[in-house]
């Protein structure tokens, strides 16, 4: 083990670890919400994680570390997101859904094995990010649409479509199930 | 009431105080809206899953090396400017220096000892291997100190391929390929960070062109030993 030469208060290397063996697949889920995809949300936990060593001194004491690596970790895969499939950030004016489901995505949705991943699959994928970030990670509106560079009127509209659709596919899975 | 100013009221979010406070009258006042809202409230509040997901354990263990790493490159860089001072004596310190200087290069190469059995690789996987070390040879040697954003992308752009060559090489069985080819990344993700100085930057670049120089030499001499002992004839 490599001996801590950090001032005091900033999160030492055995900080990390701990907090990689508790949390790290709560990183690892949310990151997967945003881009469905696993090597991507593996890459993301990581980059969160190097970024979060590199920048240990400008963490904020009265915060959770884990807490800290989490928002790090949802903007790593944004990132990526954003590199990877750049349509992603482009609001639709229409209802236009994405069904364009591909091998990984579904693998991502069977692992997340969950009703509401499943509906999710009907949404744009800017709804489904404006949704992720709003509902499941209670980000601001204000917030999401700073990230993925859009205006709070765009990011609104994302959030109701999102919200129409998934109450209506949930319905519909529900009825399916009972 | 329109349903998309119930939904901003469940967030609290996206409605000025006013707008709340009418919403809140109408919920208090409308049976019809209140029931509305409770219904919407229900729904919303059941869109929700555990925050769990199965992760391999070795996933979870690359991140684990991944901040090991990365404390260990920290360390390695506030060793190196304390020992090439040495105050007693400048002969004495610059022999420590080369001495060290040596030791610390090939152990910052952070290589696995025990790197590939070079039987167990494909040849075309290490070709494939030996390309991409030799391009980013190329392109970190030629690449001018100054320019950050070029810097930066070019980094990222290596990492990438890097994570890729990684993948490849666990499918490929080489463990420890990929242990390698993992260790670069913590060097190549400062590079890419643009609010290092050019010093900094500079000293990376070394590091790394210094890294990839080992690691060449190494794929090729293990490739051309595969090739020897490979010959009808050699064998005894």
């Amino acid at each position: 083990m490599v001996a801590n030469l950090q001032t005091p208060g900033t999160p030492t290397q055995a900080d990390f670890h701990a907090a990689i063996s508790d949390r790290s697949d709560r990183w690892f889920a949310a990151c997967l919400k945003i881009t469905r995809n696993r090597d991507l949300a593996e890459d993301a936990v990581q980059d969160a994680l190097l970024n979060a060593w590199n920048k240990r001194h400008q963490f904020d004491n009265t915060a959770r570390l884990d807490t800290w690596i989490h928002r790090i970790a949802i903007n790593a895969a944004l990132q990526l997101l954003r590199k990877n499939r750049p349509a992603a950030f482009e609001p639709l004016e229409t209802d236009i859904e994405d069904d364009a489901d591909t091998p990984e995505t579904v693998q991502a949705e069977y692992e997340l094995g969950k009703r509401l991943s499943a509906a999710m699959t009907h949404l744009s994928e800017f709804e489904r990010v404006c949704f992720v970030l709003k509902h499941l990670e209670q980000w601001r509106l204000k917030e999401i649409a700073e990230e993925v560079g859009s205006d709070v009127g765009a990011v609104k509209q994302a959030v109701f479509r999102a919200v129409r659709k998934l109450r209506v596919r949930m319905g519909s899975l529900k009825g399916e199930q009972a | 009431m329109n349903e998309d100013t119930l939904i901003l009221y469940y967030y609290n979010d996206g409605l000025s105080k006013r707008e709340r406070q009418q919403v809140e009258a109408a919920i208090n006042s409308d049976a019809a809206v209140a029931a509305q809202y409770e219904a919407l409230c229900r729904q919303l509040n059941g869109m929700s899953e555990p925050d769990i997901a199965a992760v391999p354990s070795h996933t979870v263990e690359r991140w684990h090396d991944a901040i090991d790493r990365a404390a260990r490159q920290e360390h390695q860089k506030e060793q190196l400017p304390a020992r090439s001072f040495n105050p007693w004596s400048f002969v004495w310190g610059a022999a420590i220096a080369a001495a060290l200087a040596i030791g610390i290069g090939l152990n910052m190469t952070r290589v696995d000892p025990e790197i590939m059995a070079p039987a167990a690789i494909p040849g075309a996987f290490t070709r494939g291997v030996q390309v991409h070390f030799r391009d980013t040879f190329q392109e970190l040697s030629s690449l001018p100190a100054e320019s950050a954003a070029d810097r930066s992308m070019l980094a990222l752009q290596i990492i990438e391929k890097n994570r890729f060559f990684e993948r490849a090489a666990i499918q490929n069985n080489s463990q420890s390929l990929a242990r390698v080819l993992r260790a670069f990344e913590p060097v190549l993700l400062q590079l890419a960070a643009e609010d290092i100085s050019p010093e900094d930057a500079a000293a990376l670049q070394a590091q790394l062109v210094f890294e990839l120089n080992v690691m060449l030499t190494k794929l090729s001499r293990d490739a051309s030993n595969e090739t020897d002992t490979s010959q009808p004839g050699i064998q005894t």
